[in-house]
């Protein structure tokens, strides 16, 4: 069982489309609620409950894809559900369903009390005062999906791009353009008075190349993506995004394979802070400190880390993939430092976390739709820079390997990481020199902290997704140009 | 506590009914073809932790996907998770706008075989467990595993779950498919700790057609056997080895090339293989492969795809020939065969195996692979239990792979659990380097398949 950020890609700027033909039509997720969502929440709550919570959901998606000069898929959806939790103590259940219905809520209440033996039949007293006013962090949002491209600009942006991959390309067998608009309205009310309400739009536009020339072989790709930027398909560079790949699989196609070993490694700034988000991150989640799967659980206030490493987790970052308004547990982000100068502040933390671990809740519970309660889940997770050069870290290395692009990577129960190069060059007396692939890093956790010896003063996010216990989310991750002095590099 | 919560069967979608909404919304909107793909299942599953209930969870799902065609024979599709009259209505109104960006070159129509006949599947439908008996199973269980071993400290990822689901495929031309379905699975995944040591981590899963039938004695055994034996661990020198993959390991690693079998990957220039492969050797001559989703020890096997072709036994690999591709009805008509049954449903159509048989080709002589291997009789073999991250790891288009493992090194008759390694490899070099293959095949939940020999592969170690 691994936790893992995948197909995680640079976040600059952000892409999009829309789809006139699968706006929302229907109701929306509003004000307009508040009775019936009272009348369960109390009902929760009078059966015994310490917390009920619903979340209420609605989306609406389109996913394009170009394949060398043609449309090859168009795929909308749509759809509504509900995630009702309750507690009672640190003890929960939670019910996803699609029934929307007064009827449908209560009856998906009634299956979450029974998970814990509480039962509508037990009416009494309850300490439920009626939802808050409602934070409507979507009322300034309402009109984000007229003001994404249409179906005929998006899929001429993505024509656009396969063209200008063949423009810029030598070899390339297979180009791809792939473009996704994900549209979400929240609602989310509680027991505890909680009543908030939000819209987000995530779009991610990414580009594919396979080149290939006798036996040799490479596939590489780039991933953008944004959070609350209608405009950004028709703001992408198309051109030097396609120029940037094309240039690496250029690189790439005839590269030998890394020599296995151990060796100093300099990983390149943006997506090289997967390193972070797996080796680490994920520890500093309080679902691990559940579980008992983390070594940083009883180490606040200890140095798990070299002094040159500060970490921070935010939702804040303007149009960063994992910023947010309102976590889904209708909570207001937070810019939390994890790590300062290598000693351990915080954990990310949700309701249940705080509720199971003590650790206060930090605006950081999110979940992939309603058919998941909600988790403590990283969203733009960083590290800060530092003070050198990008050269100055390549400088100081006789023999070892630049990661300029990574590709996934995953952190197991016992904090073993790995993660994949996807492009590599070999460090020789300072310089970089010759292309090598097939690199996979690995190491644990709190090995590898220790060794992050150098952070350059070149900050930049990249987005990508995460799948862990409460679905697939939206994330960034992000550093400077890092040194790790050592670390396992597995190859041929 | 209360009254035990049963949840109930997912509300039954009716075809027929289905089918008659469509064809209304479709005459007035003008679409003449159509076709629909729908699924609905009610799940329940418990976690725990140290013996309290950690998550109980239910969930009551509904889908469909609407494809329409339009004049020109271009299609669309929209996907919904809302059934009702006007979810449908604007599904197939969606599908119908879509079908405008349809792409020429590559239109799926209607599988000729969406109403031939459907093998019969012997899969009994069990009645959903009450939560809280899943939770007693699941908390037995647990604190028998933590039982096993004091290292043992905790069971940090565990679930017992179980579905019942339905699914249907309709087309305009009257096809009509329509199955249920009972499944459960147990999974525990131990994390164990010495002294001074490095924490471990192993586990097991299990399927069934319901929870009453799972085997959860043997599922705790498997876990903590195989978690007690890596708590004694060293490292290994990086270096070439004789690898000896697990069922699950090999079955994992076939997976993960799976699209050198598949004509869509072929289509899109993607696949190790070309269209002109067919005949070709591409694995040692004692290696076969077939696809059969139809085995008895598929748990949750299909009998029809998403298109409503029929799931049958499908050689891939014959003598290490490859004899056929996975096909759907589009590649299928682009390849001049019959669709196979490996279709998803989309504007786009995937292809995608079901669940792999491999095995001995039943070669003899110099074309066999050797025979009565026996791993503990060689000293340096790595005995690879599992591979670890093959999203990340596996280079599919390239034929490469990096994968983290556990496994162990097999010195003087005994296995040492090895700390941290990677393995690396090609996989055409993987199908062409098979020593043989070791004991009876064993199901898994992804295929069957004995433990299989390979030579020289690169382990990258700590040592």
């Amino acid at each position: 069982m691994r936790v893992c950020v995948a197909s995680l890609a640079a976040l600059t700027e952000p892409v999009l489309l829309a789809t006139p033909t699968t706006s929302l039509t229907g109701d929306s997720l509003d004000q307009r609620w508040r009775d019936r969502l009272e009348t369960v929440l109390a009902a929760g709550a009078a059966a015994g409950a310490s917390l009920v919570e619903v979340f209420l959901e609605s989306t609406d998606h389109i996913g394009l894809l170009a394949e060398q000069e043609r449309i090859t898929n168009v795929s909308p959806a749509f759809g509504r559900g509900a995630g009702l939790r309750v507690f009672l103590g640190d003890k929960d259940g939670f019910v996803s369903t699609n029934d929307l219905s007064e009827a449908g809520l209560l009856q998906a209440l009634d299956q979450a009390l029974g998970m814990l033996g509480l039962t509508r039949a037990n009416l009494g007293a309850h300490g439920f005062d009626g939802l808050a006013a409602l934070r409507d962090h979507g009322a300034s949002k309402e009109n984000w999906l007229r003001q994404c491209p249409g179906l005929d600009e998006s899929t001429a942006r993505l024509l656009e791009a396969t063209a200008l991959l063949d423009r810029h390309g030598d070899h390339l067998q297979a180009r791809r353009g792939s473009y996704a608009r994900d549209w979400q309205e929240v609602l989310v009310a509680a027991s505890d008075g909680t009543f908030a309400r939000d819209i987000r739009l995530h779009q991610s536009v990414g580009i594919n190349a396979l080149a290939a020339d006798g036996d040799h072989r490479a596939s590489l790709g780039r991933r953008y993506g944004s959070s609350g930027r209608p405009d950004d398909l028709r703001q992408w560079d198309a051109e030097a995004s396609a120029v940037d790949l094309c240039s690496s699989a250029r690189s790439m196609l005839y590269a030998d394979y890394v020599e296995a070993g151990n060796y100093p490694v300099v990983l390149a700034n943006r997506f090289g802070g997967v390193i972070f988000h797996e080796a680490c991150g994920h520890l500093l989640e309080t679902t691990q400190v559940e579980r008992g799967t983390t070594p940083f659980a009883d180490k606040v206030g200890d140095t798990i880390a070299h002094e040159a490493v500060t970490a921070v987790d935010e939702g804040l970052s303007d149009g960063a993939f994992g910023s947010l308004s309102m976590d889904d547990e209708g909570m207001e982000p937070q810019r939390t430092v994890l790590i300062e100068n290598g000693v351990l502040q915080r954990f990310i933390s949700d309701r249940a976390g705080e509720l199971r671990t003590g650790h206060a809740r930090t605006g950081s519970g999110r979940r992939q739709s309603h058919n998941f309660a909600a988790a403590s889940r990283m969203r733009n997770t960083f590290i800060a820079a530092g003070p050198h050069t990008p050269e100055q870290l390549i400088g100081s290395v006789d023999r070892g390997l630049y990661c300029k692009s990574m590709g996934g990577g995953s952190v197991g129960p016992t904090g073993q990481f790995n993660f994949a190069v996807e492009e590599g060059y070999l460090i020789e007396d300072g310089q970089l020199t010759k292309p090598v692939k097939g690199a996979t890093l690995i190491g644990e956790a709190k090995e590898v902290m220790p060794r992050i010896s150098m952070c350059a003063n070149d900050l930049e996010l990249a987005a990508g997704f995460c799948g862990s216990v409460s679905g697939s989310i939206f994330v960034t991750v992000g550093q400077p140009h890092i040194k790790v002095d050592t670390i396992t590099v597995g190859g041929r | 506590m209360g009254a035990d919560i049963i949840t109930a069967r997912p509300s039954a979608l009716h075809a027929s009914d289905l089918a008659g909404q469509l064809q209304s919304l479709a005459t007035e909107l003008g679409v003449s073809r159509w076709d629909l793909g729908a699924a609905c299942s009610t799940d329940t599953s418990v976690q725990v932790d140290r013996g309290e209930a950690k998550q109980l969870k239910g969930a009551q799902r509904s889908s469909i996907t609407v494809r329409a065609w339009n004049s020109d024979g271009l299609v669309g599709i929209t996907s919904t998770s809302d059934l009702s009259p006007a979810g449908l209505a604007r599904a197939l109104a969606g599908a119908s706008d879509a079908s405008t960006y349809g792409n020429p070159d590559d239109s799926p129509g209607f599988s000729p075989l969406a109403t031939a006949p459907l093998a019969q599947l012997e899969q009994p439908i069990s009645e959903p467990r009450g939560i809280l008996e899943l939770l007693d199973t699941l908390k037995q269980a647990e604190a028998e595993l933590l039982g096993r071993h004091p290292a043992i400290s905790t069971v940090p990822y565990n679930g017992l779950a179980q579905r019942s689901s339905q699914r249907i495929y309709l087309n305009s031309e009257g096809a009509c498919r329509e199955q249920q379905l009972s499944t459960a699975s147990l999974y525990l995944y131990a994390r164990a700790e010495e002294d001074g040591r490095k924490p471990r981590s192993s586990g097991a899963v299990r399927l069934a057609y319901g929870a009453e039938q799972l085997d959860v004695a043997g599922c705790i055994e498997e876990a903590a056997e195989r978690t007690i034996q890596h708590l004694d661990y060293a490292p290994i020198a990086t270096g070439r080895y004789t690898c000896v993959f697990s069922p699950e390991a090999f079955l994992d690693l076939i997976g993960a090339f799976s699209g050198l079998f598949n004509a869509r990957a072929v289509l899109d220039g993607v696949s190790l293989s070309q269209r002109d492969s067919l005949g070709s050797q591409l694995a040692v001559p004692f290696l076969s492969i077939h696809d059969n989703g139809l085995h008895p020890g598929n748990i949750g096997a299909t009998s029809f795809d998403g298109e409503g072709t029929p799931v049958a036994r499908l050689p891939l690999l014959e003598g290490g020939i490859l004899r056929n591709f996975l096909h759907s009805e589009a590649t299928a008509r682009a390849f001049g065969v019959a669709p196979t049954g490996h279709a998803g449903l989309g504007a786009k159509v995937s292809v995608g195996p079901h669940w792999f048989e491999i095995g001995p080709a039943g070669s003899t002589g110099e074309q066999a692979g050797a025979a009565n291997l026996d791993r503990f009789s060689q000293d340096g073999i790595v005995w690879i239990d599992s591979l670890s991250a093959l999203h990340a790891g596996v280079k599919a288009s390239q034929g490469s792979f990096s994968l983290p493992f556990d496994g162990w090194l097999i010195q003087g008759g005994e296995a040492r659990s090895i700390e941290a390694a990677t393995v690396a490899g090609d996989i055409r070099a993987v199908l062409k380097g098979l020593v043989g293959f070791e004991g009876q095949a064993k199901i898994t939940p992804d295929g069957i398949c004995p433990l299989v020999w390979v030579d020289e592969l690169s382990i990258t170690g700590d040592a």
